[in-house]
């Protein structure tokens, strides 16, 4: 009978959503959730190393890490770090995907090409990029010689440093903002862009008018993202500049790691990176109360 | 799915489902499972050796001699590799994991203390006591020596002497020597500002390569970071001036130096010296060896010195040991007998990996005739053979900011850790601070890292 049928088939899909869903929280709780939860215990104790018989001392880890201007000084390193790393991925995310939208010869030659940065190892990307800016060697280096720019310092003052590293991560991650947003693109209605032009808006004025109001959820999702993945961003500082020099470039995930790695003080790292999880999530909630979620 | 699938024993999501509930129940439990043994299962004994040493040459002679040790005894040793910088992180999350290595290298110790007083190591004491060795490298502490050294990685200096004859200079002996033949060895051909060749590369990033390679001047200049109740005397009125002098020196030598030196790690210099870039470079023996594979033109057109203080009177090198431990668990006995046969019958043809690389701190293996026949000791014997000499010459100082202080202690380790003396130098010329106030800054630095 039909809705016998109807009814054991939605009983059986019902049981697989159970199932995966199950299985997903089992693999959340036991990846993620477990060794957060370790994370926040250490950070209650004083223990040298991961072997060492912890101590309870309650939230000095806390206080000291509050107390400590190195604290500070990471956290706006990161904000800075996060904030302009987004902004120029979004930038030139929406600039690249409205040219790759356009019709044009090899097209889809160029859209391959301009995902490579994303899908190269951020291992090799970050040590590429050192060999090429290495002060005496460098091709970019020797690059601009060329142009009468000598001895550009390109890791030696704080400021370049961090326009070094911000510099690599729009390079890296921008492709991953375009492909969203060219996608998203393919979804605004060809009918709003002939309304545009009955409107007599010119290019710039359908782009503000028309394409980024219908891209603001892919927005607000880009922003998100990117910004949760920048602000925790370790592998491209630590490979390129261990957060020198003079920690200019080193925010609170390299803090963290050294205090638990290299300064025997795993409840201190632990503390660093449970309040860098409490900042921010604390600018993600009001993210959300910012700019919600569309829901349709 | 048609009842005759069913019975032919096709796949249903039934079926699909307990499978893999099974084999998930299955993975899970040999994850969690305590006392199912994983690796030591397969043999009667299996021990876990966790390597640093990444050269091929010195895996390939590890991997050979676990298998002799395998065929002789049943005893079978499972190594592992991973980068020098991360064995420590790897070897306590396999403690803490309840799956411990047996045996491993370490490169601090510092480390080694905190594993021996925390009970994870035993005592190699037993398998020390058969050798000489040399200064600064058993660390003994509780009257036991918890590792076994294979490296001393002594730092010193080379220079070109062939461009030294050329331009009629000498060795130098003092700090202000060194900087004058840095300066008189630079080449600008184009007169553009892009020097052809610079002085010296000395790393000064915020890393290992600066505390390493950079600060052995200061040694030399009788500079100590602890007095004897472990207070920091980096800025006491003995130490203080020296390291002013030592700062005033390094901003002179710094305008010598090709740009990036922030971000260069252990193998630029090397390189920078081979390519013909700087004049002169710190290393250890193994610059020998690739000059030899690289640059065969430099072979016989470079000497080497220790690095030399202010007034031309100390010299010292800056060393950078590395070592065996045996990891206290229930395969202690046997790992302690793998590693006295490995040290009985391998230890010569492990140092032979990097024959002029692996410095030896067993002081019988210099006049070991088997190590000495290996080729490029036989030629470049007058290398090894200078730095046989800083081993035995009371005079020369062989320092490192991670074993200074009255003992074996990890408080040098967290100072090295902190970066306090690299970000000192970075105060220094790139900052362009006042040598005082770059001193005030690293003493404080140091003061923090052990509060």
């Amino acid at each position: 009978m039909p809705s016998s049928h109807h009814s054991n088939s939605t009983l059986k899909s019902d049981w697989i959503i159970k199932f995966f869903l199950v299985i997903g929280l089992l693999v959340t709780g036991l990846f993620i959730v477990l060794p957060l939860i370790h994370a926040i215990q250490l950070s209650f104790y004083h223990l040298e190393s991961f072997v060492s018989e912890p101590q309870w001392i309650g939230l000095k880890n806390y206080a000291k890490a509050l107390h400590d201007p190195v604290f500070w000084r990471d956290l706006l390193n990161g904000v800075i770090y996060a904030g302009f790393s987004i902004f120029f991925q979004v930038v030139l995310g929406i600039g690249i995907a409205v040219v790759l939208s356009k019709s044009f010869k090899g097209k889809q030659v160029v859209r391959g090409i301009s995902i490579l940065p994303y899908l190269l190892p951020t291992a090799i990307v970050s040590l590429t990029f050192l060999w090429m800016m290495d002060g005496s060697l460098g091709i970019i280096t020797l690059g601009f010689a060329k142009i009468g720019i000598y001895n550009v310092p390109w890791f030696e003052t704080p400021f370049t440093a961090m326009a070094t590293v911000i510099f690599i991560s729009v390079w890296l991650w921008t492709p991953f903002v375009t492909t969203c947003f060219l996608a998203g693109l393919q979804s605004v209605p060809q009918e709003l862009y002939d309304a545009a032009k009955v409107d007599g808006l010119s290019a710039w004025g359908t782009f503000w008018k028309v394409t980024i109001p219908v891209l603001r959820p892919i927005l607000t999702v880009i922003v998100l993202l990117r910004g949760i993945w920048m602000f925790n961003k370790f592998d491209v500082i630590w490979l390129m500049t261990m957060g020198g020099p003079l920690g200019a470039t080193e925010h609170l995930p390299v803090l963290a790691y050294k205090k638990t790695f290299s300064m025997f003080d795993v409840g201190g790292g632990a503390a660093v990176a449970t309040l860098s999880l409490m900042i921010l999530t604390a600018v993600i909630f009001i993210y959300f109360k910012l700019f919600p979620f569309e829901e349709k | 799915m048609s009842s005759t699938d069913k019975e032919k024993g096709g796949i249903t999501r039934r079926k699909f489902v307990k499978v893999a509930g099974a084999a998930g129940a299955a993975g899970a439990l040999s994850l969690v499972g305590p006392g199912i043994p994983f690796i030591h299962g397969r043999a009667k004994v299996t021990l876990r050796f966790l390597n640093s040493e990444p050269d091929a040459d010195s895996i390939r002679v590890l991997k050979v001699a676990c298998a002799e040790y395998e065929r002789k005894t049943g005893v079978k040793v499972a190594l592992d590799t991973i980068p020098a910088g991360q064995v420590y992180s790897k070897l306590t999350a396999s403690i803490n994991a309840g799956r411990p290595y047996d045996i491993s290298t370490l490169i601090f110790i510092g480390d080694t203390l905190l594993l021996a007083r925390e009970g994870q190591l035993v005592p190699v004491t037993s398998l020390t006591k058969k050798h000489e060795w040399g200064p600064k490298i058993l660390f003994p502490f509780d009257n036991e020596v918890w590792w076994y050294p294979f490296d001393y990685n002594l730092c010193t200096m080379f220079y070109r002497e062939d461009l030294y004859q050329e331009k009629g200079l000498k060795a130098p002996d003092t700090w202000d020597s060194l900087v004058e033949n840095c300066k008189a060895l630079m080449l600008d051909e184009n007169k553009d500002g892009m020097y052809e060749r610079y002085g010296i590369a000395l790393p000064i990033g915020t890393g290992g390569p600066a505390s390493y390679m950079t600060f052995a001047f200061m040694w030399a200049e009788g500079v100590e970071l602890f007095d004897d109740k472990w207070n920091i005397i980096l800025d006491s009125p003995t130490m203080g001036p020296k390291v002013i002098r030592y700062l005033d020196f390094f901003a002179e030598l710094y305008k010598t130096m090709p740009a990036g030196m922030t971000q260069i790690g252990f193998g630029p210099p090397l390189n920078l010296f081979a390519s013909g870039r700087i004049s002169h470079t710190v290393y250890t023996g193994r610059l020998v060896t690739n000059l030899e594979k690289f640059a065969p033109k430099l072979t016989d057109k470079y000497k080497m010195i220790p690095y030399p203080d202010s007034k031309g009177v100390n010299k010292a090198v800056s060393f950078g040991y590395d070592a065996w431990v045996v990891v206290n668990t229930k395969y202690s006995e046997e790992s302690m007998k793998f590693m006295e046969w490995f040290t009985d019958n391998h230890y010569i043809n492990f140092l032979h990996t990097v024959p002029l690389g692996f410095q030896p701190p067993r002081m019988d293996v210099y006049e070991d005739i088997r190590w000495r026949a290996h080729p490029m000791l036989e030629k470049y014997w007058w290398v090894m053979e200078q730095m046989w000499d800083y081993l035995k010459n009371p005079n020369l100082i062989i320092a490192s900011i991670d074993t200074q202080g009255p003992a074996v202690d990890i408080r040098p380790g967290k100072v090295f850790n902190s970066f306090a003396l690299p970000e000192m130098l970075q105060n220094k010329v790139l900052k362009g601070m006042p040598s005082e106030e770059c001193l005030k800054i690293a003493a404080a630095k140091m003061r923090k890292a052990l509060a």
